[in-house]
């Protein structure tokens, strides 16, 4: 080989023909392999864990899972080109976090140059380390990260990873949530999910209408808030329909008050 | 409420109008000495102060009868009834209060009527009151020009929101940017579909806009542009689409709202075949029975989808508009099982021929 190791692309799209695009605009630089190709959010989840490659083309609306989404699960916050045909929400997220991204219809001009900065921004890892795991130290991952975190919509549901599973939690199935360690028990319809992220991120995501963080360490949904008992003087816990008791603090039980 | 009653400062220019006509009636007893001037006063203004009250009631008379709706013998009769019959309490109003103040007073009456002053009264009494008719009759006529001018303005203002509404829906710019894009695709390999996709796309929109203009379309005309708009969307998303159109004959001569059929073939596919792996069919089945339009459409969904979630906003925006032509005669039901998402619409079958 004479140039050095080729860049390792993955495309993600859900339409063949905007896939068809890619490969075609990729075509001409010799120095990009492409590895694989997804048509949803599921699929490139597996595929960006499996064969971690050091470029991805990610389409935004996708079925299953957006490209925020897979970004959120897969935990990945360098090496990706978004493109879109059209999402208010992202584009101004996009804008706000200085993230480069293509709209659909691009040029070859418009995407060759995306592609010139992905490539300074992935130079470091192809220096040094070859094929350094996703999320390295890159100028791109503190606005991936804020981007990820900070999603303009109140959350509608709660993605877990397990293996190779992904688990999709419905909000309003959720009951509560509670902080263990470096992650988080997701209580909802009976199960707990296991989830790695802080409760104060996940608070900031939630309907601050819909949950409430009663304590340091949880928050529960009002829709499933059945009663508010006194164990001892000035001690307060949250039973909840499922007859989980949950300890309010005493902020906490200010707040709910205000509430209910 | 009377429109008089209801305001302080109309009320009191009303009165002092029946006053004054009470000194001019007080001033036509003078004259032709029935009275002096005080009894004439006496008796004349405390009438009319009355009167003035009673004569409000011409407000319901008049409305009871509309112009849209009047015959004018019986307008004649009602008014011509109506005006009699006060005249009459006027004048037994008059004789209780002439002799309510011979009781008082012992000696002197108000008012020393002969008979032809009665008469006069009583007259009077019968021209004021029709007075009071023909001029509420003007008020109300007022009043009903103004709420139509008032019910215009904001029909209006609810078509022009209507139609925005109408044209962001179609200029979808996700489909535009996505149709867009794969035609920038297709351009490398395959020119000859690039092209039929950019008809396609360009038949599309000039019938939307075409169509959109037209309270009703026939839904034959809607199954061409749906047409259109399968043809593109198949394209982009290949063999993961199909669809199958069953419109009988007497169905497609069916006028409808137009995009009425479009917007839940695009929820279909957006909720629907695009969240399931491999795809599935769109079935729209419509067909006429028994003087209703039945039009069906079923697609699959995804089971862990969000329930509806998305089809709402659409769907509630096509039973508004339904309602709006239809009122109660147009129905809308959608359901959703684990894998399937299914709409019914049914609309009276009013053809371009019996509607007219």
């Amino acid at each position: 080989m004479t140039s050095p190791t080729p860049l390792r692309a993955l495309i993600v799209d859900d339409e063949d023909l905007a896939r068809h695009l890619i490969r075609e605009y990729l075509g001409g630089h010799a120095d990009i392999e492409i590895i694989g190709e997804c048509d949803n959010g599921l699929d490139a989840v597996r595929q960006i864990g499996a064969l971690s490659p050091d470029l991805v083309f990610l389409d935004i609306q996708m079925p299953r899972l957006t490209g925020l989404e897979v970004l959120e699960l897969t935990g990945r916050r360098a090496g990706v080109i978004f493109t879109t045909a059209y999402d208010e929400h992202a584009i101004k997220a996009f804008e706000l976090h200085a993230v480069d991204y293509l709209l659909k219809p691009f040029s070859k001009v418009r995407f060759d140059d995306a592609l010139a900065r992905a490539r300074t921004l992935h130079a470091p890892t192809v220096a040094g380390v070859a094929h350094a795991p996703a999320g390295g130290a890159s100028a791109q991952a503190p606005a991936l990260d804020a981007l990820v975190a900070r999603r303009t919509a109140p959350l509608e549901r709660i993605l877990i990873r397990d293996r190779e599973q992904v688990h999709v939690i419905a909000i309003d199935q959720v009951e509560c949530i509670e902080a263990q360690g470096d992650y988080l028990a997701i209580h909802a319809g009976g199960k707990c999910h296991l989830k790695p992220q802080r409760i104060s991120e996940i608070e900031e995501q939630l309907d601050a209408t819909r949950f409430l963080r009663v304590h340091r360490s949880f928050i529960i949904s009002l829709a499933y808030l059945q009663a508010i008992e006194r164990p001892g003087p000035d001690r307060h816990a949250a039973r909840l329909r499922s007859g989980k008791r949950v300890p309010i603090s005493r902020s906490g039980y200010e707040k709910l008050r205000e509430l209910v | 409420m009377h429109p008089i009653l209801a305001d302080a400062r109309k009320l009191l220019w009303y009165v002092l109008a029946w006053l004054l006509a009470g000194v001019g009636i007080a001033a036509l007893l003078r004259l032709t000495e029935q009275a002096e001037w005080t009894g004439a006063l006496e008796f004349a203004l405390p009438i009319c102060l009355v009167w003035s009250f009673v004569a409000l009631s011409s407000y319901y008379v008049c409305r009871s009868l509309p112009y849209s709706q009047r015959r004018w013998p019986v307008a004649l009769g009602l008014f011509g009834g109506a005006s009699l019959l006060s005249a009459l309490a006027w004048l037994g109003l008059g004789e209780a209060w002439d002799s309510l103040g011979r009781l008082v007073s012992h000696d002197r009456p108000l008012v020393a009527m002969t008979s032809a002053g009665w008469v006069m009264y009583f007259a009077a009494g019968f021209a004021l009151y029709l007075l009071s008719l023909l001029a509420h009759d003007v008020l109300v006529a007022f009043e009903t020009v103004q709420a139509a001018a008032r019910r215009e303005a904001e029909s209006r203002v609810l078509a022009r929101d209507a139609e925005l509404q109408m044209l962001r829906t179609q200029i979808n710019p996700h489909f535009l940017f996505n149709s867009l894009n794969s035609i920038s695709a297709l351009t490398g390999f395959d020119p000859a579909a690039a092209r039929e996709m950019t008809v396609d796309l360009a038949q599309f929109f000039r019938r939307t806009l075409a169509l959109a203009e037209r309270e009703r379309i026939s839904l034959g005309e809607e199954v061409l542009l749906s047409e259109h708009f399968l043809a593109i969307e198949k394209r982009r998303f290949g063999a993961k689409l199909k669809a199958e159109l069953r419109v009988s004959p007497a169905a497609a001569d069916c006028l409808l709202p137009p995009m009425t059929l479009q917007p839940l073939l695009e929820n279909a596919i957006k909720h629907g075949i695009r969240q399931v792996d491999g795809g599935g069919t769109i079935a729209v089945d419509a067909l006429v029975r028994d003087g209703w339009l039945h039009i069906s459409v079923v697609n699959p969904v995804a089971p862990d989808a969000a329930p509806a979630g998305g089809h709402g906003v659409g769907l509630k925006n096509i039973r508004e508009r339904l309602a709006v032509l239809y009122g109660a005669r147009a129905r809308i039901a959608w359901q959703r099982s684990e894998t399937q998402f299914s709409i019914e619409i049914n609309l009276p079958a009013e053809t371009k021929e019996t509607a007219a």
